[in-house]
């Protein structure tokens, strides 16, 4: 399917992923200031967030109703529904997608959750292969600070579902991890071009934007 | 009768899944609750879950169709969302608790809708492995010709159900012609794969239900359920 081979769509799709905490969404939206100045055609999309269904999705948490295999479903609906209508059609027009989280959060989520790894990769088989995956690696007490800086961590970030411990921040340190140990063996599976996430704001952004502005080189893309 | 040599489900619950498939129009919700009230009357528990009808996402189905706004991906994952949290919230539990449970659709819907839609027959497939395997699989046979009338005679043509979203024509009757008759090959191609019990749907209800029974008959006798 689609995941597994390049796309050929003018555009260019670029997506960041990491752990919460991990600094992911402080870069991308660097990066996304940053392209916005230079190229314009510059499109930004988050996890979570298709009309119709992130209200169900938030509805189901709060009731803390959704077993593992609904929990991966619905957010496939909510990833297809995005593809469909922003991301595929943005690419098509030749557009620089910015995404905030994509495959690789679920894969390592829904396994985190001890969903069977082959069955979530071939649901999202259907998605297009990024151009570039950034993965932000930080240790997991640094995304536990980072998060708890204003709030406790929440039931699902926590993994609460998968009583690990009776403790919330216990909970989050033994599933993030689980999440972190995902994550980091996708890099070979992958590609994914890992950035620490413990270096500087500043040191990461200028990184990034090397990174970047080689695959739009390619696309002959100057920035 | 030796209780040693009892057949087993190959679902492993002590209760009974039935499915009854077959396109709109084909009788099955009339069939359905004729086969609980005989059920019922024998002494089983009896359920029955139908297919969108989730309370965390038929909702959100209808909003979205409403609104003509599905791909086919999203349209494929909405239903399989529907359908994991029915079986994981009540049909499960049922089929645990030893009920018979008669599903109104089940996932040779989804299997055959979804590949006329587009998508492949082993991504569909992989998707819906998680559902138990049911005891026995009635399909409600109906020429197309004899499904159009009844579907325009009652609910009338529908969007999705005419596969509008897919573009087979402009002409919403021939629309509906393509699409059903579509649906209905990917269903005559599953028939042996899946061991469906084929009944013919132009029967009268009467008579369709009394071959109905028999079939369930023959499974209750062989003790597979208490």
């Amino acid at each position: 399917m689609r995941l597994s081979k390049s796309h050929d769509l003018p555009g260019t799709l670029i997506v960041v992923e990491g752990v919460d905490g991990s600094g992911k969404s402080t870069q991308i939206s660097l990066l996304r200031d940053w392209l916005v100045s230079t190229v314009e055609d510059v499109i930004f999309t988050e996890w979570n967030s298709s009309k119709i269904i992130s209200e169900t999705t938030k509805k189901a948490k709060k009731k803390n109703l959704l077993t593992p295999r609904t929990f991966s479903l619905l957010h496939a609906v909510d990833f297809a529904d995005r593809l469909e209508q922003i991301i595929v059609p943005a690419l098509k027009a030749g557009f620089i997608v910015l995404a905030d989280r994509y495959v690789y959060t679920a894969f390592a989520r829904d396994v985190s959750r001890d969903v069977d790894p082959s069955w979530v990769r071939n649901m999202y088989g259907f998605a297009i292969n990024p151009d570039l995956a950034l993965y932000f690696h930080v240790p997991v007490e640094i995304s536990l600070d980072r998060i708890c800086t204003n709030r406790a961590p929440k039931f699902y970030e926590a993994g609460m579902d998968l009583n690990l411990s009776n403790d919330p921040y216990e909970s989050y340190k033994i599933f993030q991890g689980r999440v972190i140990n995902e994550y980091d063996k996708m890099i070979k599976e992958y590609g994914l071009i890992k950035i620490d996430g413990t270096e500087t704001v500043h040191n990461q952004q200028v990184t990034l934007r090397k990174i970047v502005t080689e695959v739009l080189e390619e696309k002959n893309i100057r920035v | 009768m030796d209780k040693s040599a009892k057949k087993i489900s190959e679902h492993g619950y002590p209760g009974l899944l039935i499915a009854i498939e077959g396109t709109d129009g084909a009788g099955r919700s009339t069939q359905i609750e004729l086969l609980r009230d005989w059920l019922a009357i024998e002494g089983y528990g009896v359920l029955i879950s139908e297919w969108k009808t989730s309370r965390l996402i038929a909702k959100a189905i209808d909003q979205a169709k409403e609104r003509n706004l599905l791909h086919a991906y999203t349209f494929s994952l909405l239903y399989a969302s529907d359908f994991a949290d029915r079986l994981e919230h009540v049909i499960v539990p049922a089929l645990k608790a030893g009920m018979i449970v008669l599903t109104d659709r089940y996932t040779y819907t989804a299997y055959s809708r979804d590949v006329v839609r587009g998508a492949s027959q082993e991504w569909i497939r992989k998707l819906y492995d998680f559902a138990p395997k049911p005891d026995l699989v009635f399909y409600l046979k109906m020429p197309v010709e004899m499904l159009l009338k009844r579907i325009i005679g009652s609910s009338g043509l529908d969007y999705y159900e005419s596969g509008r979203d897919i573009g087979l024509s402009t002409d919403f009757y021939e629309s509906f012609k393509i699409y059903q008759r579509k649906i209905l090959t990917e269903y005559s191609k599953m028939e042996k794969e899946f061991s469906f019990e084929t009944v013919d749907g132009t029967l009268p209800v009467d008579a369709l239900q009394s071959e109905m029974r028999k079939k369930v008959k023959e499974l209750l006798d062989s003790g597979i359920i208490k």
